[in-house]
């Protein structure tokens, strides 16, 4: 995005021309998901007719069917998953934002079951994995072609191997693919045995220092899903994290990488694992599939951590130019939201370091994040930028909510987003909007001047 | 006032919380806000923030507790926290000599970005793992005799002195502050801002030291 800091003059936009962009922008969204076949970027058609976004209900049964149709395997058991977190608490009023959400979320609740029923979604969704299929086929993947299909989110039993090529890790070349990995994996244990296998004699004060913090964190990185409690992931994660943050010494271990990974332990091991995530037997697996999980996993985090170098360096720059530009975002597209804060003395840094040193793991139940990150990985280098986007969305769908709450409440609320009975619905709400958004300010940078 | 019955106050105090990471500070803040305590929370990010009224003598105060990260990366964005904050406890794992020894440079952090004045509770936890202690009372009553603050231990698992070092700290702010007759409550157009304890902050007028601030 060329026009986050601002700059220009600006093309003057009285704030009722941004009360209309908004408008036409969730207009936008709502024909987004209506006719959702998208790989997103292509449809910005503007529908001519008004579309109320509240009297959506209709609708965001159709899209949450076709996306439980979307879901194969593993994600059963996040329905299932999902509908025991529901249960065990959230208050009434949480899920009392938008009445789309109470549809959604109601639906969501019955069941994989309601599938059935919606043959049109079926056929769209084999149309996309056939697209899938084809694009993996080719001697040699086209990732740019591969970008656009991932970004709307990708069959689960695709993952790991998509993610591998999005991120740079696999070979897009067919022929050299096997062979470049089993180099890498191979790679990979050589760098653990020479930096992580041995005796704390050997390391200075600051590695033990590091590693007491990594295994510190390791037993509580995403407690609430019972994979990670698992010891030899524990152990695969300590690994991993200390490996890496040798390899970088300008940042090192920060708190929060720990989270970076879980995502990928998840797709990793769900490529040798059937069912439902909380009955996998990890010790079923060979030490050599671990093994090869660990290194899939170690380099995946260490190319998405190459394109965002200084968020964990000191002081963490990166983060901070994010939260500044989300701050500036959101003045542009909701001023009574933006002058609200600012009157209460709210800081975005006060919730947003987290939602950018987590990539919003932390905000959005789990069994959502693999989606999430689908478009991150799409995104590509393009991700810190649009992650700005992807807040501004998140932050906004509250923006009712946000005007009648002063500081405190403010600032506990933001910290303890009401996203637990999320479902891919609301993501994907959230995810249109901010590529909605992406399009309309980004492609003209005068938007965001001031 | 603005604020609905319940969130009638006198006093609003910025409190802080610091020390070395996995020390049981969140659980702390937990504990005391909302009695609540999990085994494995996860580790806090930047900071975190909760709030509770409590009553000393006959006024009502309200605390804002600023969680912070304890991991030396996460400094230089959780000491601009500590600005406006009255209160502190620094905290220590009474199972992890370490993290008792990093209190001093806590300390200096501390009162680098903080008045002078500020209420400082020495707080040792996880009392309740006996048979693990690394650090004696007795020592940490020397340190803290020494670095003049209060000091007292804590478990947040077995809830034991959790509200006594939390109010302890509030009562002692409020009669620091009480004594400079700097009745916040009389200012409505102070409270709403929320964040408006500024009475430590170096550029700030101070309620604690020099009170008056809402002359201006």
């Amino acid at each position: 995005m060329s026009g986050g800091g601002g700059g220009g003059t600006g093309g003057g936009n009285p704030s009722s021309n941004l009360d209309w962009r908004f408008n036409q922008t969730l207009r936008n969204v709502q024909g987004l998901l209506q006719s959702r076949s998208f790989p997103g970027k292509v449809l910005l058609t503007r529908k001519s007719e008004p579309l109320n976004v509240h009297d959506s209900p209709v609708h965001s049964k159709e899209i949450t069917r076709s996306y439980s149709e979307n879901d194969r395997g593993d994600e059963h058991a996040c329905s299932s998953h999902e509908a025991e977190v529901i249960s065990s608490g959230r208050t009434a009023s949480d899920t009392n934002l938008q009445k789309p959400n109470i549809s959604t979320s109601n639906n969501a609740n019955t069941p994989p079951d309601a599938r059935g029923s919606v043959s049109g979604a079926r056929a769209t969704d084999s149309a996309r994995v056939a697209k899938f299929t084809k694009e993996l086929s080719r001697p040699a993947v086209i990732l740019e072609k591969l970008r656009e299909l991932s970004w709307s989110g990708i069959p689960p039993y695709m993952r790991p191997n998509i993610w591998r090529l999005l991120l740079g890790y696999a070979s897009p070349n067919t022929d050299r693919r096997e062979g470049v990995l089993a180099r890498k994996r191979l790679e990979y244990v050589d760098c653990v045995s020479q930096y992580y296998d041995i005796p704390d004699s050997e390391r200075s004060d600051d590695e033990i220092n590091m590693l007491r913090q990594i295994s510190v964190d390791c037993p509580r990185t995403v407690p609430d899903v019972t994979l990670f409690q698992h010891a030899q992931i524990q152990k695969s994660l300590e690994r991993i994290l200390y490996t890496w943050a040798i390899r970088h010494p300008a940042s090192g271990y920060v708190q929060g990488i720990n989270d970076l990974v879980t995502p990928f332990l998840m797709v990793f091991f769900s490529e040798h694992l059937n069912g439902s995530m909380e009955n996998w037997s990890i010790s079923d697996l060979s030490p050599q599939i671990i093994s090869n999980i660990e290194a899939d996993c170690y380099w995946c985090l260490s190319k998405l951590l190459d394109g965002m170098q200084d968020h964990y360096t000191f002081a963490q720059p990166g983060i901070q130019r994010l939260v500044f530009r989300l701050r500036e975002l959101v003045r542009r597209i909701d001023e009574p939201v933006s002058r609200h804060m600012e009157k209460h003395g709210l800081e975005f840094l006060q919730f947003a370091f987290r939602w950018f040193n987590c990539l919003l793991i932390r905000e959005i139940p789990f069994h959502l994040v693999t989606r999430l990150w689908d478009t991150y990985l799409a995104e590509g280098d393009s991700l810190p930028d649009f992650l700005v986007y992807i807040s501004a969305s998140l932050l906004l769908t509250w923006s009712d909510k946000l005007l009648k709450l002063d500081f405190q409440e403010m600032v506990m609320f933001l910290q303890h987003l009401p996203t637990l009975d999320w479902t891919h619905h609301e993501l994907e709400m959230v995810l249109s909007r901010a590529f909605m958004w992406h399009t309309m300010f980004s492609s003209c940078p005068s938007h965001l001047a001031s | 006032m603005a604020y609905r019955a319940d969130e009638e106050y006198d006093y609003l105090f910025k409190v802080v919380l610091i020390g070395d990471s996995g020390v049981g500070k969140s659980n702390l803040l937990s504990r005391f806000a909302r009695n609540e305590f999990s085994i494995e929370s996860k580790s806090t990010i930047g900071v975190e923030f909760a709030t509770r009224t409590v009553h000393v003598d006959d006024k009502v105060v309200k605390a804002q507790i600023w969680d912070t990260a304890g991991q030396e990366r996460y400094r230089a964005i959780t000491s601009a926290y500590y600005r406006g904050a009255v209160g502190a406890l620094v905290v220590y794992d009474v199972t992890r000599h370490a993290t008792f020894e990093n209190v001093e440079r806590w300390l200096k952090e501390l009162r680098s970005h903080t008045d002078p004045s500020i209420v400082v509770m020495l707080v040792g936890n996880k009392a309740d793992l006996r048979h693990l202690r690394a650090v004696s009372p007795e020592d940490a009553e020397v340190f803290a005799e020494k670095e003049k603050t209060f000091f007292m231990e804590t478990s947040a698992l077995e809830s034991l002195n959790v509200e006594n070092a939390f109010t302890e700290v509030l009562s002692q702010i409020y009669r620091v502050t009480s004594k400079k007759a700097l009745d916040v409550g009389d200012d409505t157009a102070v409270l709403p801002k929320g964040q408006t304890i500024n009475v430590g902050g170096k550029d700030d007028v101070s309620a604690v030291k020099k009170g008056g601030c809402c002359t201006t």
